[in-house]
């Protein structure tokens, strides 16, 4: 075994001198005499396979694609017309929610907390939301919330697109790559004072806790069954003692507050690891089910929850 | 190229010129991969433009902090492949592409060259998934080592063992189809 190890860095010292350095396949063997003999047809094939391997996009492809991403960069350089609530500065926004609260009650605020989209009180959930997270002092908590709240905008993925939505897809998921955004900020805010703090934040009337996100309803056409075990991105394959099941929404909002509140760095942890697992493998697993029309936008919200999960667990390291 | 660091922190600025570099940059390298990894130029083709389209849209969520831009990059093509393929498994498979030669070359080299990659497309299906994901990475797209091991999520030890016997593969299946 430790023969082998040193073979493979004899190996790889090699291919880096002709790769990188520039040396001859003759003039790297005299440096391992010992091992030349075997080092020889090992790199022979590969300078044939980078020979090979080396082809080139099409020029008419190439001036195509190059056109298509200056439009795009184009488009997400100017200026986006601004969200519900967007142009009103955050304590503005909080006294907003406090007035809709006194004024349609609690119970507009609980309704909008399970609305989807496509409905009118959608943009209250929104706004709820960032005053939630604006009026909690904890910072464990207010990484529980922002967490939390990415799972709610999962779910409101999953529902858009199994009605075949593919626009409103894309900017949830817009909204998803904010929210994870926050999330790897506020991870790295985090500091050993907080990870043992359970401490109860913002509450509502009723003295029902803030933070736990609110009841959601189940999307219509969720998959109720459990995923099958897919490999995922790094080569990992749950076993059968732990399937990927679809999101869950139960009382308590999302998976996050389904599964309880993580009181400590190890249960925050656990919670983490198991939305980055869970999220991107339920939407994986819609890919087959929803109209062709919405496969892209669908792509594109697994690599944004992926590259987002990717950069909280190593905040979170 | 300008200092990467400060390229793509320009390019999280929404600094349209500096994303244009990073693209130009990594343009090729990504589509030698996807080609490698695929072995169908048309796929290889609408899937990097794919990358750069999804890279655009998550910059903002790349934080530097010892994770090189090319890695997170390639980390997208490779999810992307990933999932094609796994979508692809499910389908008939679809014989290599002979259009996966390179335009520049003269009638002459092209015809082996165009030898060369239906030898290797060949050769590279009967290694497993993350030796053919070592190999692509690393000849097709010159990585590091490094890199190549924060793109697969793996140690530099277990990708230097992966490349090690993806070579003895590929040269045990070079060697039979020239025999």
């Amino acid at each position: 075994m430790k023969e082998d190890k040193e073979f493979n860095n004899i190996l790889d010292e090699c291919l880096e001198r002709i790769v990188v350095d520039g040396e001859t396949l003759e003039q790297c063997l005299e440096h391992y005499p010992e091992q030349a003999a075997e080092l020889k047809p090992l790199l022979e094939t590969v300078l044939a396979v980078k020979a090979a391997s080396a082809v080139e996009p099409r020029p008419e492809f190439k001036a195509r694609a190059r056109y298509q991403f200056r439009s795009a960069l184009g488009e997400k350089a100017a200026p986006k017309h601004r969200p519900f609530f967007g142009w009103l500065p955050r304590w503005a926004t909080a006294l907003a929610i406090v007035l809709v609260v006194l004024l349609a009650g609690g119970g507009t605020v609980a309704a909008a907390s399970n609305s989807m989209p496509d409905s009118i009180l959608y943009p209250v959930k929104l706004a709820t939301e960032n005053v939630q997270l604006a009026l909690t002092t904890s910072q464990l908590s207010k990484v529980r919330l922002c967490a939390g709240f990415a799972d709610r905008r999962v779910t409101e993925i999953i529902y858009m697109a199994e009605k075949g939505d593919a626009h409103e897809v894309e900017v949830i998921t817009e909204r998803l790559d904010d929210r994870l955004e926050t999330l790897v900020v506020l991870v790295s805010e985090l500091e050993a004072d907080d990870l043992k703090d359970g401490e109860a934040m913002f509450t509502t009337s009723g003295g029902e806790e803030a933070a736990a996100p609110p009841a959601e309803p189940t999307p219509p056409a969720e998959p109720t069954e459990p995923t099958a075990p897919t490999e995922d991105t790094d080569g990992y394959s749950p076993g059968p003692e732990e399937p990927v099941s679809p999101v869950t929404v139960e009382e308590g909002g999302g998976i996050w507050g389904g599964r309880g509140q993580a009181q400590s760095e190890d249960e925050l942890i656990m919670d983490v690891f198991y939305s980055a697992a869970n999220n991107p493998a339920v939407l994986r697993a819609m890919l087959e089910e929803v109209p062709e029309s919405v496969k892209a936008a669908l792509l594109e919200a697994i690599a944004v929850l992926e590259n987002g999960y990717e950069n909280v667990l190593e905040a979170l390291e | 190229m300008q200092g990467e660091e400060s390229l793509v922190q320009r390019a999280q600025k929404n600094d349209q010129e500096a994303f244009a570099q990073l693209y130009e940059e990594y343009f090729d390298k990504i589509y030698r991969y996807l080609a490698l990894r695929i072995g169908n130029e048309m796929e290889a083709e609408d899937m990097t433009q794919q990358v750069f389209l999804n890279a655009l849209r998550s910059i903002s969520s790349f934080r530097w902090k010892g994770v090189p831009f090319s890695a997170w990059l390639f980390r997208i093509a490779h999810n992307q492949a990933v999932d094609h393929l796994r979508r692809k498994t499910k389908r008939a498979s679809v014989p290599l592409d002979e259009s996966l030669v390179s335009s520049g070359d003269s009638p002459h080299s092209t015809t082996e060259r165009k030898i060369d990659i239906e030898q290797l497309l060949v050769a590279t299906r009967r290694l497993t998934e993350a030796q053919r994901e070592v190999i692509s990475l690393r000849f097709s797209s010159e990585l590091s080592i490094a890199q190549v091991a924060r793109v697969m999520g793996k140690s530099q030890g277990a990708v230097k063992a992966l490349q090690h016997s993806a070579i003895v593969a590929l040269r045990r299946t070079m060697l039979v189809t020239e025999q």
